[in-house]
């Protein structure tokens, strides 16, 4: 419980920080290119996310990225193949409450047979056979469910230790916590510790995924802040939209089939010059 | 009898999808199949120098040479500048596009190492508008596997990729605002951007 309310203050605190801090003075109206830019970047907290930008990078660089090193070159990679299927496994509850939220239950059935195959046959969910059986995973959270509801997500936010987000995905941080069962069973020293083992473990097991792309978005890149922005911004848009266009009909499957799946994440909205 | 007549129609509902399954007419599969063999070739080729066992050196020519031959480096280029390219003297258009070609041989080139045991498989090709958009997945050791879907544009003459989109993220989309940005910050000046790019390149050697 305290753990919830912990994590709950700390989404609370980056947008109170977000909303007192410096605003990006917006462009003279007459200069049309400069304020068109201002709009698209959406982005009127730059100043106060930049300063948090620096402090998780400064974070990142002494603790999280060493940290991520030494995981993937103690750990083997099938292992770490392993610890990622039981935190995926473990995480189904959200998953499967925001796939029922947002209407697709097809996909809810999708999470519900993985959880099942790969809890029982996959051995606690250490292997994930659902996937070659036909049963692929994909993301599910609260920021989606409130964007396929229609809510638009806001201007973009650095949140402290979470990274990029937008007062939607913000709100769905707390919200996915709170769907967890974990975070309301049990109580005790021994609970809380593993409550914050698997919170840790899988810090260690994102940042290590992405421990190349980020090395070589901080390489290549002239204003990182930037390019992490826009890149966030088309991921979380492309999921979004992946979970929209997944209009599997729920027809038995003895039944001559008539929907057929779209999963073509690339969307014209997000590259309007094509 | 009843029970006859609604085995029928029960038998002639589910024919049904069946038969308007017959009748639509077949996807143009020549065209896909001429953006899907350009993707294929190009993907061969660059995992066959990636995994290679030539210098740094070498594999650094052919690359540029794959490059050279697969993109539009020049389209590109334009497209990241944005509106700036019209701002942009002649001299200045032709200096940030000499200056965009080393930057993406090099950020390319620079990723060699961690591409090392690459592999890829090919998914489908669909038409978007003027382009062919080719999907497919590509393994890195120690990553996990990545969607990454090919633009192709003229794809009936003579094909170039024009984008790649790595997980729903475009790759020349990106790196716009990432310019974008950067002249922003520096009073859109180009120079400045120009002088950035050209630090850039010196520091990749």
């Amino acid at each position: 419980m305290r753990a919830v309310i912990r994590r709950h203050l700390l989404v609370i605190t980056a947008v109170l920080l977000g909303t007192l801090g410096g605003c990006a003075t917006p462009p003279l109206a007459d200069d049309r290119d400069a304020v068109a830019d201002f709009n698209e970047t959406d982005d009127p907290l730059e100043p106060t996310n930049r300063v948090i930008y620096a402090f998780n990078n400064g974070l990142d660089t002494v603790i999280l990225r060493p940290a991520a090193q030494a995981y993937r070159f103690l750990i083997p990679p099938p292992v770490r193949g392993g610890i990622h299927n039981v935190l995926s496994n473990l995480a189904t509850p959200v998953q499967l409450s925001n796939d029922m939220l947002e209407g697709k239950p097809r996909r809810a059935g999708d999470t519900t047979m993985r959880f099942v195959i790969n809890t029982t046959v996959g051995v606690l969910g250490v292997f994930d056979l659902a996937k070659d059986w036909g049963y692929p995973d994909h993301d599910a959270d609260f920021g989606m469910t409130l964007a396929l509801w229609g809510l638009p997500s806001g201007p973009f936010l650095f949140l402290p230790v979470f990274g990029p987000s937008d007062p939607r995905d913000a709100v769905g941080l707390g919200v996915n916590v709170a769907m967890d069962p974990f975070t309301w069973v049990g109580q005790g020293a021994a609970v809380r510790a593993l409550d914050w083992s698997r919170f840790a473990i899988n810090g260690l097991d994102q940042r290590e995924r992405r421990l190349d792309d980020i090395d070589s978005v901080k390489k290549t890149a002239l204003d990182p802040y930037a390019t992490f922005r826009s890149l966030y911004r088309q991921n979380r848009q492309a999921k979004i939209e992946d979970a929209r266009n997944d209009r599997r009909a729920t027809i038995p499957v003895w039944f001559p089939q008539l929907g057929t799946r779209d999963t073509v994440t690339y969307s014209p909205s997000t590259s309007p010059d094509y | 009898m009843p029970n006859r007549r609604t085995f029928l129609v029960l038998t002639a509902a589910s024919l049904l999808p069946a038969a308007g399954r017959l009748v639509r007419p077949a996807p143009a599969q020549p065209v896909d199949g001429r953006a899907s063999a350009f993707v294929k070739n190009i993907g061969d080729k660059l995992v066959a120098v990636v995994n290679g066992p030539e210098s740094e050196r070498e594999k650094r020519a052919k690359l540029t040479a794959i490059i050279d031959g697969a993109v539009d480096v020049d389209g590109v280029a334009r497209f990241c500048l944005g509106r700036f390219w019209r701002n942009a003297s002649g001299e200045q258009q032709q200096r940030y596009t000499e200056l965009f070609h080393q930057v993406l041989v090099n950020n390319i080139t620079s990723k060699l190492g961690e591409y090392r045991g690459v592999r890829f498989t090919m998914g489908r090709a669909q038409q978007r508008d003027d382009n062919m958009v080719v999907s497919t997945v590509v393994e890195r050791p120690n990553n996990p596997p990545t969607n990454v879907d090919w633009i192709i544009s003229n794809f009936a003459g003579d094909p170039k990729i024009i984008d790649v989109i790595a997980e729903g993220t475009s790759l020349r989309l990106t790196q716009r605002q990432d310019y974008a940005s950067y002249l922003s910050h520096n009073n859109n000046n180009i120079d400045a951007l120009i002088n950035a790019m050209r630090q850039q390149v010196a520091q990749a050697g």
